[in-house]
């Protein structure tokens, strides 16, 4: 198997179409009236709002803006707006401001100095206006992690990866982005460097240290059990890279499973509890 | 026998761990497979009990002869119908070994069962987990001619299709489950299995969506020629009815006499450099 972008190449009408029908299923068999997600103004939730308006249709979609002062971008809630408007969503502006001040005051240990942890909070913030909103409206949250993020475990725990469904997370962000402008976004906003805004100027590419088109086929090779080695050869870079990214991906499992509790009984949950999930 | 007769292909979606529901389905549609002037109907795999369904297997598995094959017997008995459908089977002989099992019956009651042989236990697929193998490959005979019955992945098998087919039978039925992102190795093997073994081949897939697994839909009737005589529709539930004619096989067998040149040494061979992988 040779590396190259077009191991990546997906047919997106299959894929659009496989995706709404997911959607549409979920919410049907959970009695809900349909979804609510957050809108950032980038391209992984762009593509949930465009995917979710085309499975159930947009009048039962409701996308949250959730700014605040420290992290505001003007051209976040435009592009946030544009995307509302092509796929008639609902949206709702919700300023988490000075619900952050309080929780800021609230904890004694806080450190503002700590942009991570305190980044996190903000994260967890939006998972709670975005279920406020499920909860009250008998609607279901959709999440927005793709493949590439949720591998390398760039999330915020109980953060942004909390939702009911996540339909794209078994694409890679350069997948989602040939994804977005199929289902008809924006080249521009397709293609905007992606952010979890949890502090200023922070951009995942920068942060990761590494460009998607480079990490998708690096974890395109370890999702099919290729070695480090081989992947490193193949696309010409150093296999310290590799390394890198793989001891990432399998540090990280912990965010992606249940809690984890010592086997003490006959059927213990999150072990082999093994119950088909039921959305009703 | 009847040498030509209309089946369906009942590609439906079955409520996960609702044997009632499913159950008046596959009785609403041998109806509806009766009045188009059909003898036999098939539903796809675990069509009773649904896929996805996990420990729940336990609570939902039932011996053969039981309660719903009782039921699916006055059906068949009731419309003069031959009918095949998927359940979860427990063993009589023992309180939680399960098959999954396709079972045939027609007019006159009960007919047989064929336990699925290769259980997959890769990717997304647990069977080994709950389900014992079955042993013997099936062909039964019908007034509908020998029917041969497999389990969707018994089909990356020849060997168990090659059986049935040298056990008498004329038309395979192959109920599956199988997800989308499968398709291909199905849409490629059944038209495979029907031509190396000159038989019909009857492939009923599951549709719907079960716990995040979408199943591709996509049943067809193959014929000794390798030709797809008629197709469901991808992804969603529908239901095909088509004809099988047994005079076709005289006519593929003389023109891909693979049943005539037949090695069995190889067969040992076969066997042999297996045991040794």
């Amino acid at each position: 198997m040779k590396l190259t972008m077009s191991l990546l190449a997906v047919d997106f009408s299959e894929a659009e179409k496989r995706i709404c029908r997911f959607i549409k299923e979920y919410v049907e068999n959970a009695g809900a009236k349909g979804i609510v997600l957050g809108l950032s103004g980038g391209i992984d939730s762009g593509t949930i709002a465009a995917l979710s308006s085309r499975a159930i249709g947009g009048d039962n979609v409701i996308g949250l803006m959730i700014p605040e002062e420290e992290n505001f971008s003007q051209k976040d809630i435009d592009d946030a707006k544009l995307v509302a408007e092509k796929f008639n969503l609902q949206t709702q502006i919700c300023d988490m401001s000075s619900a952050l001040g309080c929780l800021y005051k609230a904890i004694p240990a806080f450190d503002p100095k700590d942009r991570l942890c305190k980044g996190n909070i903000k994260a967890r913030t939006r998972m709670i206006y975005l279920y406020y909103y499920a909860n009250k409206l008998n609607k279901i949250v959709s999440g927005s992690s793709d493949k590439s993020e949720t591998m390398m475990g760039y999330f915020t725990k109980w953060g942004d990866a909390a939702a009911d469904i996540t339909p794209i997370m078994d694409l890679y962000k350069t997948q989602v982005r040939n994804l977005a402008i199929h289902l008809g976004i924006p080249k521009e906003l397709a293609l905007k460097p992606s952010t979890p805004a949890l502090w200023p100027d922070q951009l995942a590419e920068t942060e990761l240290g590494i460009r998607y088109e480079t990490l998708d086929l690096i974890l395109y090779g370890l999702e099919r059990f290729m070695a480090t080695e081989e992947i490193a050869n193949q696309l010409s870079i150093q296999k310290s890279l590799v390394d890198k990214v793989k001891s990432r991906w399998l540090s990280n499992e912990h965010k992606r499973r249940m809690p984890l509790a010592p086997k003490i009984g006959f059927r213990s949950v999150g072990n082999d509890f093994r119950l088909p999930r039921h959305t009703y | 026998m009847k040498a030509k007769f209309k089946l369906a292909l009942a590609q439906i979606s079955s409520k996960r761990e609702n044997k009632e529901a499913n159950l008046q389905k596959i009785e609403k549609l041998t109806l509806r497979a009766k009045e188009q002037g059909a003898d036999l109907a098939i539903f796809p795999e675990l069509s009773l009990s649904g896929y996805v369904v996990r420990d729940q297997l336990y609570e939902l598995a039932e011996t053969i002869p039981g309660p719903t094959v009782k039921k699916a017997e006055a059906l068949a008995k009731k419309t003069g119908m031959h009918i095949i459908f998927g359940m979860p089977e427990l063993s009589e002989k023992t309180q939680a070994t399960i098959f999954n099992t396709a079972v045939l019956v027609g007019p006159k009651g009960l007919i047989g069962k064929y336990r699925k042989m290769y259980l997959p236990t890769h990717s997304v697929f647990e069977e080994k987990r709950y389900f014992r193998p079955g042993y013997q490959a099936e062909a039964f005979q019908t007034e509908l001619g020998q029917i041969g019955l497999c389990i969707c992945y018994d089909i990356f098998f020849p060997e168990v299709l090659r059986l049935t087919r040298l056990k008498g039978a004329q038309l395979i039925v192959c109920i599956s489950a199988s997800p989308a992102v499968r398709r291909s190795y199905f849409e490629t093997l059944t038209c495979a299995r029907a031509l190396e073994n000159t038989a019909y081949l009857a492939y009923v897939n599951l549709a719907g969506v079960q716990d995040g697994l979408q199943f591709w839909g996509g049943s067809r009737l193959v014929s000794p020629s390798g030709d797809v005589l008629a197709k469901a529709k991808y992804d969603e539930e529908d239901f095909v009815i088509c004809e099988v004619d047994y005079s076709d096989l005289r006519t593929a067998e003389t023109f891909i006499p693979t049943l005539r040149d037949l090695r069995p040494e190889l067969f040992d061979q076969l066997k042999e450099y297996s045991e040794r992988l």
